[in-house]
């Protein structure tokens, strides 16, 4: 039994089974043995090498990005007690905090020298901001990729946790971390470069022995000169629509962006506005102040002090929660044709 | 979405309670806001606090707009001691 692996298990308040959106606030706590998911990671470790969840931590999502120093001292505490061989957090599928928590989770392992793995959507902010510092495991982005997705944690996680070095994240299958080793080649880079140019231009398949990342790099537009004399627009991620939401906003994976009238408005009440975002408590959107997330009053004022010229007489809004990096490109440059067109000199875009 | 409105030329400045998102992408000016569900404000604040700061928050916005940026940048909002006395006090 003691070559048995001993996990701990990272989860947030949903997988935790501790609430949704309303319990994200919550600070870590630690069960003993398997939740949740944790009852297919027992499983997993059982059918195979052995092993099981020695206790489980459960933190809110909001929690551990917003205090992110205290979640992790109560995290490196855990670990302290329970002294695992192997961290495994999440998978957080396409679940930004969730995935930023599973990420944050696996660095504080490291700094006790203990191994751990992880599992998310490869566009899932955990991997973009930390993929460099964590080992994890390319995932669909909703939950039903639950098995795939703890079964080849489990595989790769039992590997570190006994000492194995893995291989090219492209042959392991996990998400490049940026590292580049020596390899022998048979080719000279001379050859291989001409065996890729021709298939590329026989229309053949090739891979590319240089992976570039994936977010491209945009020059920061120039500031703004004279704020006085500017029109300012804004623009939501946070699902604010008129109460009704008569275009079906969805709550999650948006399409689409709406625009929306405020033309000599001066305040949201909750009368006439709600939010439909899916991604986080709307409580207080929803019953004290839409701009919450529209911070109309205040550049109302700005306004009336002669501080900006004008304000657009449209918002912009949309649902920014699980959205691909391909929709948002295209509704982010739909809004900035239609902005450029009507002559706005800056933007407030208020992202959840 | 940021950056294709700054191809335009337009400059944008992110308010969000997680700067760490839009600078990993590379949004260029991005402002500190509360939390995730109430960005521009606190409604555990009383509603003359929670104005003043989210005037601070869309001032910090506004000054972001009128700064030259070379990379993704990240602004915060100045403290006020009133507030922040508020905010531990909740």
């Amino acid at each position: 039994m003691s070559s048995e692996i001993r996990v701990l298990h990272y989860l947030n308040q949903f997988f935790g089974g501790v609430g949704s959106e309303e319990q994200a606030n919550i600070p870590p706590e630690i069960r003993e043995g398997p939740v949740g998911p944790g009852r297919l990671l027992q499983a997993t470790l059982q059918a195979g090498p052995g092993g099981s969840v020695a206790a489980t931590i459960i933190c809110g999502d909001n929690y551990i990005v917003e205090n992110e120093r205290q979640a992790l001292e109560k995290v490196v505490a855990a670990l302290d007690e329970y002294e695992p061989d192997l961290v495994v957090a999440g998978p957080a599928f396409d679940a930004g905090r969730y995935g930023l928590g599973c990420a944050l989770v696996c660095m504080a392992a490291a700094t006790r020298g203990i191994p751990s793995i992880t599992g998310m959507h490869p566009e899932n902010t955990g991997v973009l901001t930390h993929r460099l510092n964590i080992t994890a495991v390319p995932t669909s982005a909703e939950a039903s990729g639950m098995q795939p997705a703890m079964a080849k944690m489990v595989e790769l996680g039992i590997r570190l946790a006994t000492g194995d070095e893995l291989g090219p994240a492209v042959e392991e299958g996990y998400v490049p971390r940026g590292i580049r080793r020596e390899v022998d080649h048979e080719a000279t880079g001379a050859e291989r470069a001409f065996s890729m140019m021709m298939s590329r231009v026989r229309g053949e398949e090739y891979v590319s022995e240089v992976q570039v990342p994936g977010y491209e790099t945009v020059s920061p537009a120039p500031p703004i000169a004279d704020v006085s004399t500017a029109t300012i627009a804004l623009v939501t991620s946070g699902g604010l629509v008129p109460k009704g939401n008569p275009d079906n906003q969805v709550g999650g994976r948006a399409r689409d962006f709406f625009r929306y009238p405020i033309d000599g408005l001066d305040r949201l009440s909750t009368d006439d506005w709600e939010s439909v975002h899916m991604g986080f408590s709307t409580v207080h959107l929803n019953t004290r102040d839409p701009s919450y997330v529209l911070p109309l009053p205040i550049v109302r004022e700005i306004e009336r002090e002669g501080v900006i010229s004008g304000v657009y007489p449209h918002f912009l809004s949309t649902t920014g929660n699980g959205t691909p990096v391909t929709t948002a490109r295209r509704m982010g440059s739909e809004i900035g044709r239609e902005l450029k067109e009507s002559g706005i000199g800056g933007v407030l875009l208020v992202a959840t | 979405m940021a950056k294709e409105i700054e191809k335009e030329g337009i400059p944008v400045a992110v308010l969000t309670a997680l700067p760490v998102i839009p600078l990993s992408v590379g949004a260029s000016r991005v402002v500190r806001g509360v939390r995730v569900e109430h960005v521009c404000g606190d409604p555990r604040l009383t509603p003359d606090l929670d104005r003043r700061l989210g005037r601070r928050i869309v001032d910090t916005a506004l000054e972001a707009l009128q700064t030259e940026v070379s990379q993704p940048t990240r602004f915060v909002p100045p403290e006020e001691p009133a507030i922040q006395e508020a905010a531990v006090a909740v």
